[in-house]
């Protein structure tokens, strides 16, 4: 009997794709000319993604659900966690290079009931300079019951005059665990004499709430430097490098991943983390600062280790020698 | 402004105010002991980020709730309340916010004839809104025929001052050192008013990664001289 239970794949050019605006927000109003080449959201420009996991009849976790437009590309999952081989894995493309001024992109995950998968980006995520207009991206993700999701991109590189904001929307069930990560770089550092700060704006917004509608936390950082200057003792002083991880799961995993994490500031290497919990007892906020990617994205991997061995009880593999 | 009303913002911002400011270090005491925080000009850097935080987030809740009052429009004041707790990150501020808001929302039901206060401080204690302290100035600055614009002040003062305050326990510094700091930073505070006054509740923000560290070495830390 042939078994037909597997991707459901739509990239139709009917169907249609959200709207994707932030003109509501103040932050954006100096940076809402339109471009001069290609319009905003033009095709090509105006980039969708849905990436919809779960159980198949098999038992067999899946990426089930797959529509995408142009430029952001998701061919397959594969099975590559030799720690989690069951887990699909899925990598994010953009066939277009960096984001670019009028760029809108939205990506929808959701995971249904005890589904599982790890989700990156196949390479760093560029910010092209920008003269008009800016580049946006929405975000949903949606955790049903006993759903589990690593969300770990690769850093994001905003260049001079880069204009970028972001709206991630998390509805997550009390016994769901997520796990996102963003790395933001300077800027390109080393790049001429040096590109670090050097960008308009970013404005990155992360909130979540319950299936019901209950609000859990919401975190917003605008990021101006000609309005504030980062380095600035507080901000991001000395450090290059900054990554911001969010992490939901129910709170006796939240406990025990909180005791296993020590912050440190550890001047030698110029690195440092800190934890704290989230409002509502909805999880853990964790936050590193460092001079370069590799050692931030260390610290990163290393704390997701700890939650997956808390939640999955299975430990994070090596990272590949070529990422 | 009459002399009835300088007096109330000096009795309302006054740090002897019995709402238990002096208790808290905003992460000062880790930075001192980092070595982050050395001297004046590190000191003078560590407030004013601390003041622009507060600005962004606890400026704004204030400002709403002072204009909720005036309007008599409780749900927002409560809306004010919930919106800031969902983007306070740090545990041990959530906490300082919530204790010293229900300080002041007790004394602010003794000190006015108030329906919206004493509704206010009614639903702190029955979990129905959580009780920060910036709401509970909005109230109490409003109940008192205050003005925004000197509830902002007043707000910017008590962050600026709290730092300030226990940094004269925790780092090299003099009085002289803290009052030219305070004196300078007073300068500034009406471009940041002039920036969050036209700012909704669901326009706070911050971006202080280095702060954020601080206070979850202090959170997590054995130095206990004060809270964070």
């Amino acid at each position: 009997m042939a078994f037909d239970y597997q991707l459901r794949e739509t990239t139709s050019s009917s169907s249609k794709i959200p709207e994707v605006d932030f003109s509501h927000c103040s932050e954006m109003a100096p940076y809402l000319d339109e471009p001069q080449a290609m319009y905003v959201g033009a095709p090509g420009k105006h980039g969708y993604l849905r990436l919809g996991f779960e159980i198949d009849p098999r038992g067999k976790c899946i990426l089930r659900d797959l529509d995408r437009r142009a430029p952001l590309i998701v061919q397959q999952a594969l099975y590559f966690d030799k720690e989690m081989p069951e887990m699909p894995c899925v990598y994010i493309l953009s066939s277009g290079g960096p984001n670019v001024e009028g760029d809108r992109y939205q990506q929808d995950i959701y995971l249904k009931k005890d589904a599982f998968a790890f989700v990156t980006t196949g390479a760093a995520t560029k910010l092209a300079e920008m003269t008009h207009n800016y580049s946006g991206l929405i975000q949903n993700i949606t955790l049903d019951e006993g759903s589990y999701l690593e969300f770990m991109p690769e850093p994001v590189y905003p260049c001079k005059h880069t204009r970028f904001i972001s709206d991630t929307t998390i509805k997550v069930h009390p016994t769901a665990t997520l796990f996102y990560s963003e790395i933001f770089m300077g800027g390109r550092k080393y790049y001429g004499e040096g590109e670090l700060f050097e960008y308009d704006i970013l404005s990155v917004c992360s909130h979540a709430e319950r299936p019901d509608g209950t609000p859990l936390f919401r975190e917003k950082f605008i990021i101006d430097p000609k309005m504030q200057n980062p380095r600035q003792l507080g901000i991001m002083g000395d450090y290059d490098v900054f990554a911001n991880v969010i992490v939901l799961t129910p709170k006796e995993d939240a406990d025990k991943i909180y005791e296993a994490t020590e912050p440190f500031i550890d001047r030698e290497n110029k690195l440092a983390c800190g934890i704290t919990h989230l409002p509502n007892d909805s999880g853990l906020l964790f936050k590193v600062l460092g001079m370069e990617p590799g050692p931030v994205k260390k610290v990163v991997r290393d704390f997701l280790d700890k939650v997956r061995r808390t939640v999955k009880s299975r430990p994070l593999p090596e990272e590949f020698p070529w990422r | 402004m009459n002399i009835t009303e300088i007096m109330r913002l000096l009795q309302f911002t006054d740090s002897t105010f019995p709402v238990g400011t002096f208790s808290f270090s905003n992460g000062l005491e880790t930075a001192g002991f980092e070595n982050i925080v050395t001297d004046k000009e590190t000191l003078h850097a560590f407030a004013k980020s601390q003041a622009v935080q507060a600005a962004f987030t606890d400026g704004i809740a204030a400002l709403a709730a002072h204009r909720a009052f005036l309007s008599g429009d409780y749900d927002k004041i409560v809306e004010a309340d919930k919106t800031l707790i969902l983007c306070k990150m740090n545990d041990e501020a959530r906490q300082m916010l919530k204790r010293m808001g229900k300080k002041l929302g007790e004394l602010a039901v003794r000190l006015f004839d108030s329906e919206i206060a004493k509704k206010w401080l009614e639903d702190i204690k029955n979990d129905q809104t959580p009780g920060t302290y910036p709401v509970a100035q909005g109230i109490a600055f409003a109940a008192a025929g205050i003005s925004e614009e000197d509830l902002f002040s007043s707000h910017q003062y008590g962050v600026v001052n709290m730092v300030l305050s226990a940094a004269l326990r925790c780092v090299r510094v003099s009085h002289y050192d803290t009052q030219e700091i305070l004196y300078s930073m007073s300068s500034e505070v009406k471009d940041l008013y002039d920036r969050v006054k036209v700012m909704g509740v669901n326009e706070m923000n911050a971006f202080f990664p280095e702060l954020d560290i601080l206070a979850s070495l202090h959170e997590k830390g054995n130095m206990r001289m004060f809270m964070n």
